[in-house]
């Protein structure tokens, strides 16, 4: 059974005024079916431009020079038209964004945004049936009262009540892949744990993989299966998440973990921003040894 | 002695769906030099705090002390200067079209702070004091990263002399690993400088290694305060051991601790 997704040697640069300027050296990532992969980086690191290519964002952007192979359930996304890939987005693969009230229209009901949702698969999808389902798909949230939502709009609903609803919609078509882009970091701290929590439960159930992109290490700990660190849009270290969390060996992914503050105090972590160290090559932890 | 005195200080918030309470019959005090943590979740009421003891906002009721004398409503210069405020986001909280000096001075013209000729030396001081190097005064914000943006903010704070300095989430915009190089010094010009934080964050695991003392606020009353050390290793409400045992942690010992808290709720 080939992965869901497979991303071998993938480079990308800009092209600017000054040239091309290369953002992504060479990244090799694969998930397979029903894993969560975690992509863990700071920003500038090439986390969220690898999730633009994988949804075929970024073959749209015309100064993007993208370089290497994107297969995605064994077929090549470079090679489709930017049409197939626009029919990809939405049906196989869904996205979840870090903010939920601003990535959810504020001028239409959550039940009038999940019809859209629903009819990128349905296109004949009537009010009824796509009512029904995303009230299926709000219990599966625990979402209490799901008449009321779908009436809502965005901002009558809390934070946490929209981020549950971008969730319900992500897995409303059962995508076989969903990324994450930071989910919940705009949230407070007991209601990201919830969603979370949720969100683990539900890929688990549906079996659906998940490309998590994140800079927080504690988030990826209570979520992922596997983990690649990310710096410089280089690919420092990968393996299973238990493995690495148990023995770091690159620089890099030490210094992230080292710089996390502990609630079991400690004092505060004296850490370099940036080092020679942190540009030493990949580190692959073996497959085994979770 | 309490550099500052929060006495029953209420704020209601008067909208077309009725009163709101954002603070509710609070006291606490600060300590000169101390590092006071104000805890919550948002719309908790510790912006709307620390909006009173900064003197954007005027309590509903109750009064604010500093240095042994009341706070009047409309803050005289020296008050302002005294109690400077850093905050989250250093990208908005800058103006693009000023260089950073230019920002920084502003202060200082303000309150009359050194002779004209002076202030660009103060200017380049209070960059030299946060590790950036003084020639940088002439940059725009934008053309700076995150983590030097966020120390120009502090140094701006900082030129101003005061003695209370209120952080407001300072650190939650910025990467790990700068946020670990901008707390540390933080902790190093309080030191340095005998300064007092009233330190706003939601961020617990940064609350442990910072502060001295923690206010933990819920839908804008104080519903636990003391010590850092008692609050994490017996927080008696079951509002702060859920936000302790939500906490996102990366270490063992970390993991038994916030289980240990989550079975106590």
């Amino acid at each position: 059974m080939s992965p869901v997704l497979d991303i071998r040697d993938l480079h990308l640069s800009f092209k600017g005024y000054g040239g091309l300027s290369e953002v992504l050296h060479g990244i090799s990532l694969r998930i397979e079916q029903g894993q969560k992969v975690a992509l863990v980086g700071e920003s500038g690191s090439g986390k969220s431009v690898t999730a633009r290519i994988v949804l075929g964002l970024l073959q749209e952007t015309r100064t993007a020079r993208i370089r290497g192979a994107v297969e995605f359930d064994g077929r090549d996304i470079g090679a489709m038209s930017a049409r197939q890939r626009a029919a990809l987005r939405g049906t196989e693969m869904s996205m979840i964004f870090q903010d939920p009230t601003s990535s959810l229209n504020p001028t239409f009901t959550i039940g009038r945004q999940f019809r859209e949702v629903l009819g990128r698969r349905d296109p004949g999808i009537g009010r009824a049936a796509s009512d029904a389902r995303a009230t299926q798909m709000l219990a599966e949230v625990s979402i209490p009262d799901p008449a009321r939502v779908l009436a809502a709009y965005p901002f009558q609903l809390s934070g946490g009540m929209n981020q549950r609803v971008m969730i319900a919609m992500a897995l409303a078509n059962r995508p076989k892949l969903l990324l994450a882009d930071e989910p919940g970091t705009a949230l407070d701290v007991s209601v990201q744990a919830q969603t979370l929590h949720l969100m683990r439960e539900l890929v688990d159930d549906h079996g659906t993989s998940v490309l998590f992109i994140s800079h927080n290490l504690g988030v990826v700990r209570e979520f992922a299966d596997r983990l690649y660190v990310i710096y410089r849009g280089r690919i420092v270290e990968e393996g299973p998440a238990a493995a690495i969390f148990a023995d770091p060996r690159h620089a890099y992914t030490r210094a992230l973990m080292d710089a996390v503050p502990r609630i079991t105090g400690g004092g505060l972590p004296d850490v370099p921003e940036v080092s020679e160290d942190f540009l030493a090559p990949l580190i692959r932890h073996e497959e085994d040894a979770a | 002695m309490s550099l500052l005195e929060v006495q029953n200080v209420s704020k209601t918030f008067h909208t077309d769906h009725g009163p709101v309470h954002a603070v509710r019959d609070v006291s606490l005090s600060v300590a000169q030099g101390e590092c006071l943590a104000v805890v919550g979740e948002s719309g908790s009421g510790k912006t709307t705090l620390a909006n009173m003891i900064l003197g954007i906002l005027a309590p509903s009721s109750g009064r604010l002390r500093f240095d042994g004398a009341d706070l009047p409503s409309r803050r005289l210069p020296d008050h302002r200067r005294a109690i400077q405020l850093v905050q989250q986001n250093p990208l908005s909280s800058l103006n693009p079209k000023r260089t950073i000096g230019a920002s920084i001075r502003l202060g200082l013209d303000t309150y009359g702070i050194g002779d004209r000729s002076g202030r660009w030396r103060v200017v380049e001081e209070a960059l030299d004091a946060v590790g950036l190097p003084p020639a940088m005064r002439k940059r725009a914000p934008s053309s700076l990263s995150g983590g030097q943006r966020q120390r120009v903010g502090i140094a701006r704070a900082l030129a101003c002399d005061p003695r209370i300095v209120v952080l407001d989430e300072p650190t939650s915009a910025l990467d790990v690993l700068v946020q670990a190089r901008v707390l540390r010094l933080l902790n190093d010009l309080r030191v340095s400088r005998g300064l007092t934080y009233v330190f706003i964050t939601h961020d617990l695991a940064v609350v442990r290694n910072v502060a001295d003392r923690v206010a933990v606020f819920k839908s804008g009353q104080l519903v636990e305060t003391g010590t850092t050390e008692a609050i994490f290793t017996n927080p008696r409400d079951p509002y702060t051991r859920s936000l302790i045992s939500a906490v996102p942690v990366v270490d063992d010992d970390e993991l038994s601790l916030r289980n240990s808290l989550a079975e106590g709720t």
